[in-house]
This record gives C-alpha cells, sequence and structure tokens, in this order.
C-alpha cells in the first residue's frame, strides 16, 4: 500500500520536476542519431544507446533526485512516518524504470520496429534500470555534492559495465560472466536477434543477484549515511 | 508513557558522550518541555525518543515498548514536527499533506480540516515554495497532527510564527493535551514553555540538571514580595512589598486605596533565570 503510494508520487515527482521533458529530449536527440548513423552500425548503435537509457541516465536521474530531495530537506519528515528504506528504494528503482522502459521501446520501436523478444528486452531494460538506481542511490547517500555524486558514481559504475568492452570487442574475459552488464547486453541485443532459454535465464538470474546485492548495499548505505542525519533540518530552510 | 532509565548515548568516532544517564517519566497526556542551550543533547533525546537513533545504552520505553526494539508501527502512533518545516516544494500545502497521510494506515486526519484550524484553508492549493515560514510551520504542524498521534513531538514549535497564529497553535497544542494526547516539546523559547509545559527538563551537557513544571520553579526560586507602582501627584513611585500578611498590611492597603495604580507585579522568577542560576549556562 505505502509502495504504491510512494511509486505514484515518485512519478509525479518525476514529472513536475521535468525529468519526463528531459527523457523526450534524449529520446529525440538518439532517435536523430541513429537516423544519421550508417545502417551497419545501427544495430549496434541502437544497443548502446539503449543500455545507456536505463544505465547512465537512471545512474544520473536517481542521484539527482535524492540530491533534491536532500535539497528540500524531505528526508527529516519522509522517515518519521512508517514509510521504510526499502519502500523507499523499492519505489525509486519502480518509476525510474517505468520511465527507462517507455523511453527504450519508443527508441527501439521508431528505429527498428518492436523487439524480436519484448519480454527479454523489456527485463533487460527494467532489471538494469533497478540495478543502476539503487546503486545510484547507495552512491549518492554518501556524497554531500553534486560534483562528488558525478565523480563518485562513475567510480562504483565502472565495473559492472566492463562487459562493454568484450561486446565491442575490445578485450573479452570470462569474470565479465559474473557482472550484471552482460545478462543486460544478452537481453537487449534479444531486441534485433533470438535468444536461447539457457542464455535468457542466466541473463535474467545474474541481473536479479545482482540487484539484490546492491539493494542491500544501497539500504545498508542510506541508513548510515542519510538516517543518521535525520533531524538535522536538510535545506530549504 | 515514556520511561527513561540511565540513558546514554555516544555519536560514532566522537570520545565524549552525548548523553550522560539521563532518567525520566512522563506520563500520558502532559506537555513536557526539554530546555537548554545548543549542544547540550536536546536533539539527540529526541532523535532517540522518536526512534531513529537505536544504539543507545540504558532503557527507552516508550508506550511500554523499548524503543530500540520498535519497527514501523512506532510511527504510526507518533507525530514529529522538526524545526525546520521542510515539504515537496513544487506540490501544494494540500498534496503534500495528502501524500504524508497517505503513508499512515491507521486512521487519518482530513487533512482540509488540519489547514482549516491553522487558518491555512487559503493557502490549500499554493505550492509550498510560494509559502511564508510562518505558513510552513503551521503547514509542519499538521503534517504532525495527520495520523492523530499518541505522542506528538515539537520542535520549536512556534518559531517563526506572528502572535495571532503562535496564540492559535499554542491552543491547539493544549486542545490535544486536554484530549489526552503526550506532547514533547523541545525549545530554546521560554515563555512558550511557561505558557503550555506542565513539567521542563533543563538539560546541560548531556545531564538533566532539573525537572520541575514552571509554575513551581518560578515560585521556589522568586521572591515572595509584590512591587507596586502607582500615581503620587505627577509622579511614578515604586515600592515592594512582602506577599506574607499582605492583607492585614495597613501600608500597602492605604496606598491601593489612596492613589492611582500603574502596575501590581508578583515578583517570582523568570524561567529563563532560573535556568541560568541553576545550570550557569544562557539558553542560546
Amino acid at each position: 500500500m505505502r509502495f504504491r503510494t510512494a511509486f505514484a508520487f515518485d512519478i509525479r515527482f518525476q514529472w513536475r520536476h521535468g525529468f519526463y521533458w528531459i527523457y523526450i529530449i534524449i529520446c529525440a536527440f538518439y532517435l536523430v542519431l541513429l537516423h544519421l548513423i550508417p545502417d551497419h552500425y545501427r544495430d549496434q548503435t541502437m544497443l548502446l544507446l539503449t543500455f545507456s537509457d536505463p544505465s547512465a541516465l537512471g545512474l544520473i536521474l536517481a542521484g539527482g533526485i535524492v540530491l533534491l530531495e536532500r535539497d528540500q530537506g524531505i528526508h527529516d519528515p519522509l522517515f518519521v512516518t512508517p514509510f521504510r528504506v526499502r519502500e523507499y528504494l523499492l519505489s525509486k528503482a519502480s518509476s525510474l524504470s517505468v520511465l527507462s522502459l517507455l523511453a527504450a521501446w519508443v527508441i527501439h520501436v521508431v528505429a527498428s520496429g518492436i523487439p524480436q523478444s519484448p519480454i527479454g528486452f523489456s527485463a533487460g531494460i527494467i532489471l538494469t534500470s533497478s540495478f543502476m538506481t539503487v546503486l545510484s542511490i547507495g552512491v549518492v547517500a554518501r556524497c554531500q555534492t553534486i560534483n562528488g555524486f558525478i565523480l563518485l558514481s562513475q567510480v562504483f559504475a565502472l565495473p559492472f559495465i566492463l562487459p562493454l568492452l568484450g561486446y565491442f570487442k575490445v578485450w573479452n574475459s570470462k569474470v565479465f560472466l559474473l557482472l550484471p552488464t552482460e545478462g543486460t547486453l544478452r537481453l537487449l541485443t534479444s531486441g534485433t536477434l533470438s535468444m536461447s532459454l539457457g542464455n535468457f535465464m542466466y541473463s535474467i538470474m545474474i541481473l536479479l543477484f545482482w540487484n539484490v546485492v546492491i539493494f542491500a548495499w544501497a539500504k545498508m548505505s542510506f541508513e548510515q549515511h542519510v538516517m543518521k542525519r535525520i533531524g538535522k533540518g536538510g535545506g530549504g530552510k | 508513557m515514556i520511561e527513561v532509565e540511565e540513558l546514554h548515548f555516544t555519536y560514532p568516532k566522537i570520545k565524549e558522550q552525548t548523553l550522560s544517564g539521563l532518567s525520566f517519566s512522563i506520563p500520558q497526556g502532559e506537555v513536557f518541555g526539554f530546555l537548554g542551550p545548543s549542544g547540550a543533547g536536546k536533539s539527540t533525546t529526541q532523535k532517540i525518543l522518536i526512534g531513529v537513533l537505536k544504539n543507545y545504552l540504558g532503557s527507552v520505553k516508550v508506550m511500554g515498548k523499548e524503543i530500540r526494539n520498535t519497527g514501523s508501527e512506532y510511527f504510526e502512533r507518533i507525530g514529529v514536527a522538526f524545526e525546520f518545516p521542510n515539504f515537496y516544494s513544487k506540490f501544494t500545502a494540500l498534496e503534500n499533506l495528502q501524500l504524508f497521510r497517505s503513508l499512515y494506515t491507521g486512521s487519518t486526519a482530513e487533512p482540509r480540516v488540519l489547514l482549516e484550524q491553522v487558518n491555512l484553508t487559503e493557502a490549500a492549493n499554493l505550492k509550498v515554495s510560494q509559502l511564508s515560514k510562518g505558513m510552513k510551520m503551521r503547514l509542519n504542524f499538521c503534517r504532525a497532527l495527520l495520523n492523530n498521534p499518541q505522542i506528538l513531538f515539537l520542535d520549536e514549535p512556534t518559531s517563526g510564527l506572528d502572535p495571532v497564529n503562535a496564540k492559535r497553535l499554542k491552543d491547539l497544542i493544549l486542545e490535544k493535551k486536554a484530549n489526552g494526547t503526550t506532547v514533547i516539546i523541545t525549545t530554546h523559547n521560554m515563555q512558550a514553555a511557561e505558557e503550555l509545559c506542565d513539567r521542563v527538563a533543563f538539560i546541560v551537557d548531556g545531564q538533566i540538571k532539573l525537572i520541575d513544571s514552571p509554575r513551581e520553579l518560578k515560585l521556589l526560586n522568586g521572591k515572595k514580595r509584590v512591587r507596586l507602582e502607582y500615581r503620587y501627584q505627577n509622579e511614578v513611585r515604586n515600592e515592594e512589598f512582602s506577599l506574607d500578611d499582605i492583607g492585614e498590611n495597613k501600608y500597602f492597603l492605604k496606598l491601593i486605596r489612596e492613589h492611582p495604580i500603574e502596575t501590581i507585579h508578583s515578583l517570582e522568577a523568570s524561567l529563563e533565570q532560573i535556568f541560568i542560576d541553576v545550570t550557569g549556562r544562557q539558553l542560546t
């Protein structure tokens, strides 16, 4: 019940702060870019763009939202209600995943039609977006400034996106199989190519595993760094 | 309602204790005030009582339960208004109250009724960013009342309010008390504490130096005398008299019978002076 309320409110919050307009502008930019790219690079570029949608944007927007909330000092009154950190994280992850999913579908449908495996493609976007959103909240909880957040978020996110090196044939390693982005890339590829059940299951499992791990870490990080400051006033005085 | 015994608290990475052995109890329906200078431990005590800081030593029982063992259900039963009235600034006053209301599962108050009680009906559909500090303070108070709390924690409740709205808020606090709500106030404002609190605790250096009712404190620490200011011909004169047998003091009776009286004041101590005398510190 509280989760549903918080989810609906987060969507309204994002709308009112213009996050949906940011997404519309970015989608338009991506589509123009895809239109200009030669055909034989289009699939790879589209995958990169649909990957950056839930990951890079999720990472930056989630941190931005938490910083905005902190600036408004909203965590003080929020966490002296029955609303708990786990619900807060779930609501942020879900609301931003919806936004990412909409954007990814728009990009994919306009650029190359309906994904070949809609479920795999959607699952890839949702699980990657939730992973990056929660990672971002765990990082931003430790930062005092936007600059600090931008720097630290890159440090934390970079190891997880190493499988991109494999995808672009720069360097490959079996270790990449242990990272969530490997699952993301396989699921997003299912937008244009068919995918085996084993591949699908592996991708979902690795993303789910990392979602659980990062959720536990972000919850701890938020409790240690944000909840301890409750009552100090935050911003917006 | 609240039972605290030998409460000790030390913040991580800090050697000195912030709270050193606080013990007090607050019965249901009492308005209790924590008074003390900045850094004395008032906010830490409040944070422990509202369940935000749990790694304390000693015992803190609220509504019969040790506070470190409580979960989200505890927040269904308390209302908290921090000193800084923070809200979602791009949402209206009413939208903010509706959101916070929806976070409770128990019975809740109607936001529009609360807004009316604090004279904010006209501001219901204004964005919070358009409200003055005083309006936000009143909205802050409304938010703390949304879940009909059994215990209300108020930090500087009259800060930034004009006298009319401060009076309205104080009346609402006393109304809540009359209905059985326990109210815990943290404040620097001695006048508000005197008017509202059944008892006050003076906190300095993490210790309670004294707990008593403002009235008792003022009587015990004041002079049992009355100062009379009267007009004699074109001149204003002052005289002090002992309160003992004042009804039989012929000179006092003669003065009030024969001269126009400007003022009469009993000389009980002010709460602020008692605080300074007891703690050796100013309330800043």
